[in-house]
């Protein structure tokens, strides 16, 4: 009976493949939702019209929080039927599938296609290791707060430019039963924006860079002065309280019902706004000031990636191509949000925010990663173990600081 | 089989009833969740809350969730899905279950053992040579994929309840069929099956509404979209930086109908089994 | 009575002597056929990917590349003793099966018998403690997830109308209350199943057990003491060994509603397995927590229900 089955499932899928043996057939994997897919239908048409004797099919894990797509991924590379382009988060997301050797390296054909000249160098640096490129930059995106002006306007408030203007701003805020930011503890990435600001502006650039390269210490001042700085902002109110499980798409509720004044995103917040039905108008968005020069904010890249085990690699690349080119993304706009190929500025009247970040992203303004793209899954989940103690005053700075090295230190040793 | 005697509503009837009412209103809070987020915009529920009375009422929110959501397709799957492997699995279950209730055969407490440590295997674990068996026999990213696996995990569990409630048929009853002359296939399809329509129910039951749920081997074997389940379906309500949360309710009330539909036909074979052949002396 | 058997089904005593002494080949077979369907299902694509999973435990492996490295006992050896999270995930995992064992037993039963009589409305009744199984887990997660929020949600928000205020409370979001919430839309999401259970036994004991005690002068309690009780041993094995199973292979709910935290206040053996193996990259150590796992239930539970299943 079995045998039947597995006949007839054969023929079933036979006979469900597209057309001529001559046709090549590209799989391009995504975490679109159902619009996202929607609005990229355009797109793979297009692109399918200028070349004939491809076929493009999409495949998407939905889902909030990037938990499910890795897993579908890396299930399909060691059944060995990979998607051909597949997208991906920058940094350490993707450093497993580059290490087990499943990502095909790029540079030869950077030059074939001249892309070293269609992204901001800082992009494309990103998507490296140790030399060798091995992602298309699909998004920049720059992170910052987004804020209601109408509640700053109400007290008097000024957009702050230094860390004293801002601590000034949340006691103002707190005064009034306001809270100064709100954010979601589930998962960890949201309160990590804030911890990253933290540790940017108390230990510098290069102190902060040597921390995600685990070159310097975690117990030392500046770090265990970032983490009081996290213990403050919970005991003066500034931050909604008993967040540590509330999902980030719910800590929205709070800036959206202005029980709280800002939330730290990025681009794909204004499309949010708009799809949650309130008022656009009232938001704003400004950078975290560091205190330092240079002045830098936290971004990362999302890229394009092409599978190693693809039997079409040159398809899948000239895929990747016509979906970086500045003249499809004009025309397409919806399908992209805040895109890294320079040139291109969305609508500033239809997206003021987005179209100021990708200003700044396409700047020579430095930036630096976001800690969950520069530390492995294992080790950042001791990050968050260490932010969530301190949270809940289970940890204190010092203690957190020093747990953090600890484990930091530890896995140092489990690589070496 | 026991009934209770006819009721006579004594107070302490009132009191239980009364109690179980409000027991009730407690417990269906998350549907009223469920459905009052099904029924109102996205911004209505950002700014005022979930368990309020909406503004207004978006009826339109289903025909979009449908729409969105494939869910024609969506539902074809998993329904396919449900019909093939409950009556499958079960059938295979009932007839392992009948030698190890009521025969005696070398083997036989070694073989019910082995059944049951299938009951100790965390499921994700068999994911990655899932996959790639699923690739070898041809089937990758269809629907036939998703049976042997459902029916062997489903296995332990059906063997072990069918196998207790077997038990429990008089052994004389077989034994004089067996005297006059009935195989043990007739045995089965006559006797034993017959007297265990509440387990069996119940087993439906269970097995459609965990099999309709079921999430992670889909997810893993069927990407491709026409071999889509429906909890899947749902995913699509989620996107990676927000989520429509009121078409994605409105999906799952979709979605549960078919669910509700059995579970309701269902119930009524437990009151069957009540005057079904009721096993005497 | 014949005493001729001329058919592999021979009638009578001289079936009984053809079994036993093979003289029929088909019949000494039979209980190997009904047996052998599901046989074949549960070999393939049970046991088959468990053992592989033995071999991977086995290993220093990522899951992903084509090498890998045998290191033999030592991934189990990491679980005892180098992994602080794996010991609280077990203590986790111990409370919960306690938990699982007792309470959404307890009121099943005292479901199953409340509704079993004939009042009006029982039908009913069964159905709404059953239907939060109908309800996909993303929806169970959300709605719950969104009552306990703090500072929106509907219980700290009725808590406080209520005059309660002392008892809100960061519920998921609280170290200390973090498990005993998800545990709590564990039951309430959990109850239907052995309410079910003991309905079908319930249903199945034969009403003349319950007419002789009464004949004998055996009172409500008693008869359910003697009764009742006995004749729901099949339900009991069933539903606590399950609970037993379902309490160390917890994964699903916790995984949507905390996703082991805050912090690592939630973890349990299923979702460290589950990190270990699809996040940190560790398939050889995943694997061993996934026999861990299953051999903590293989020592629980299963001869629990061989001692149930002896006559």
């Amino acid at each position: 009976m079995r045998s039947l089955l597995c006949g007839v499932a054969a023929i079933v899928a036979a006979a469900a493949l597209p057309a001529t043996a001559q046709d090549t057939n590209l799989r391009i994997a995504t975490v679109f939702d159902a619009t996202g897919v929607e609005n990229w239908q355009p797109v793979l048409d297009a692109f399918m019209a200028a070349n004939p004797d491809i076929a493009v099919t999409m495949e998407t894990v939905a889902g909030s929080g990037a938990a499910m797509y890795p897993d579908m991924l890396r299930t399909a590379m060691v059944s060995g039927d990979p998607a051909d382009v597949f997208f991906m988060w920058g940094g350490t997301v993707a450093g497993p599938f580059i290490k087990a050797g499943q990502v095909l390296p790029l540079n030869a054909i950077y030059e074939q296609y001249g892309w070293n000249d269609r992204f901001p160098p800082w992009i494309v640096n990103r998507l490296g290791v140790d030399g060798e490129t091995y992602g298309v930059p699909f998004h920049g995106q720059g992170m910052g707060f987004f804020y209601r002006k109408d509640i700053l306007d109400a007290h008097g408030l000024a957009v702050p430019t230094t860390y004293a203007e801002m601590e000034n701003v949340c006691a103002t805020l707190i005064a009034d039963g306001i809270h100064c930011a709100t954010t979601g503890g589930k998962f960890g990435w949201h309160v990590m924006r804030l911890v990253d600001w933290f540790i940017e502006t108390n230990c510098g650039p290069e102190i902060h860079d040597g921390l995600n390269a685990l070159t310097e210490s975690w117990d030392q001042d500046c770090v265990v002065g970032a983490y009081q700085t996290l213990a403050d902002w919970i005991t003066n109110g500034w931050l909604v309280p008993d967040f540590l499980n509330v999902s980030p798409d719910d800590a929205r509720f709070a800036i959206y019902q202005g029980s709280a004044a800002m939330i730290l995103e990025g681009p794909w917040f204004e499309p949010a706004i708009a799809e949650a039905g309130v008022d656009p108008s009232v938001y704003g968005f400004f950078l975290p000031p560091t205190d330092h020069a240079p002045d830098r904010y936290s971004a990362f890249p999302e890229q394009w990636m092409i599978a190693a085990g693809s039997d079409s690699q040159e398809a899948a690349a000239k895929l990747v191509d016509f979906i970086t080119n500045a003249d499809t993304i004009r025309a397409n706009a919806k399908a992209f949000g805040a895109s890294a190929t320079i040139g291109i500025t969305p609508d500033c009247t239809t997206q003021p925010i987005t179209c100021q970040i990708v200003e700044i992203v396409q700047s020579d303004r430095p930036a630096y990663p976001p800690t969950d793209q520069a530390f492995e899954k294992e080790l950042m989940d001791s990050f968050f173990e260490v932010q969530d103690g301190i949270v809940a005053g289970q940890l204190t700075p010092a203690e957190g600081a020093a747990l953090m090295q600890e484990r930091a230190a530890a896995w140092k040793a489990a690589q070496g | 089989m026991h009934v209770a005697p006819r009721p006579r509503m004594t107070a302490g009837s009132w009191v239980i009833l009364a109690g179980m009412a409000l027991l009730s209103l407690i417990w269906l809070l998350p549907f009223v969740g469920v459905i009052l987020t099904a029924l109102r915009s996205q911004g209505d529920m950002m700014m005022n809350g979930v368990f309020t009375w909406p503004q207004e009422f978006l009826w339109s929110n289903f025909a979009k969730a449908w729409d969105v959501g494939d869910f024609a397709i969506y539902f074809r799957n998993s329904l396919f899905i449900i019909a093939m492997k409950v009556p499958l699995g079960i059938l295979l279950a009932a007839l392992a279950a009948y030698p190890l209730a009521k025969m005696t055969f070398r083997g036989r407490n070694g073989i019910f053992l082995f059944f049951l440590v299938g009951l100790a295997v965390p499921v994700q674990v068999a994911l990655q040579p899932l996959v790639i068996m699923m690739r070898g026999l041809g089937l990758s990213n269809t629907l036939f994929a998703l049976l042997p696996p459902y029916i062997a995990f489903g296995l332990p569990l059906q063997i072990l309840v069918m196998r207790g409630f077997f038990r429990q048929i008089p052994t004389e009853l077989i034994e004089a069929a067996r005297v006059d002359g009935a195989s043990e296939l007739t045995i089965f399809r006559k006797i034993m099956i017959p007297l265990s329509v509440p387990p069996l129910a119940a087993l439906f039951i269970i097995d459609t509404l965990a099999t309709w749920n079921e999430f992670l081997l889909p997810l893993v074997l069927t990407s491709a979209k026409d071999s889509r389940t429906v909890p899947l379906g749902l995913l699509q309500f989620q996107g990676e930086h927000s989520s429509q949360y009121t078409l994605l309710m409105a999906g799952v009330l979709i979605s549960i109908i078919p669910v509700l539909v059995i579970f309701l036909f269902l119930q009524r074979y437990f009151v069957a089994g009540l005057t079904a052949g009721a096993v005497k002396g | 009575m014949p005493s001729q058997p001329t058919a592999p089904f021979a009638p009578g005593r001289a079936r009984f002597r053809a079994r036993f002494r093979g003289r029929s080949g088909l019949v000494r077979l039979q209980p190997y056929l009904f047996i052998a369907p599901a046989m074949v299902f549960y070999l393939g694509f049970l046991v088959y990917p468990m053992l592989v999973s033995l071999w991977t435990s086995l290993l220093d492996w990522d899951g992903l590349s084509d090498t890998s490295t045998f290191i033999g006992l030592q991934n189990y050896a990491k679980f005892l003793f180098a992994d602080e999270v794996a010991r609280k995930a077990l203590v986790n995992n111990l409370a919960w099966t306690l938990g699982a064992l007792t309470i959404p037993t307890a009121i099943g039963l005292a479901m199953a018998i409340i509704l079993n009589q004939r009042l009006p409305g029982t039908l009913v009744f069964r159905t709404i403690i059953y239907a939060p199984a109908v309800l996909p887990l993303v929806a169970v997660g959300l709605i719950w997830s969104w009552m306990y929020n703090p500072n929106f949600g509907a219980i700290n928000v009725l808590l406080r109308a209520a005059g309660l205020g002392a008892y809100t409370s960061g519920w998921l979001s609280s170290f200390d209350m973090a498990m005993p919430s998800v545990f709590i839309t564990y039951v309430w999401g959990s109850v239907g199943f052995p309410m079910i259970l003991y309905l079908a036994g319930l249903q199945s004991i034969n009403s003349e057990y319950y007419d002789a005690a009464r004949v004998d002068g055996a009172n409500g309690v008693q008869r359910f003491r003697h009764v009742t009780l006995p004749g729901l041993r099949e339900s009991h094995v069933i539903v606590l060994s399950l609970a037993v199973i379902g309490g160390f292979k917890v994964f699903d709910l916790i995984y949507t509603m905390t996703y082991g935290g805050p912090g690592r206040m939630t973890q349990v053996l299923g979702t460290w397995m589950y990190f270990q193996t699809f996040q940190y990259y560790n398939a050889g150590y995943g694997a061993a927590i996934a026999w861990v796992i299953a051999t903590i239930i293989l020592l629980l539970a299963v001869p629990y229900i061989r001692h149930m299943s002896r006559d």
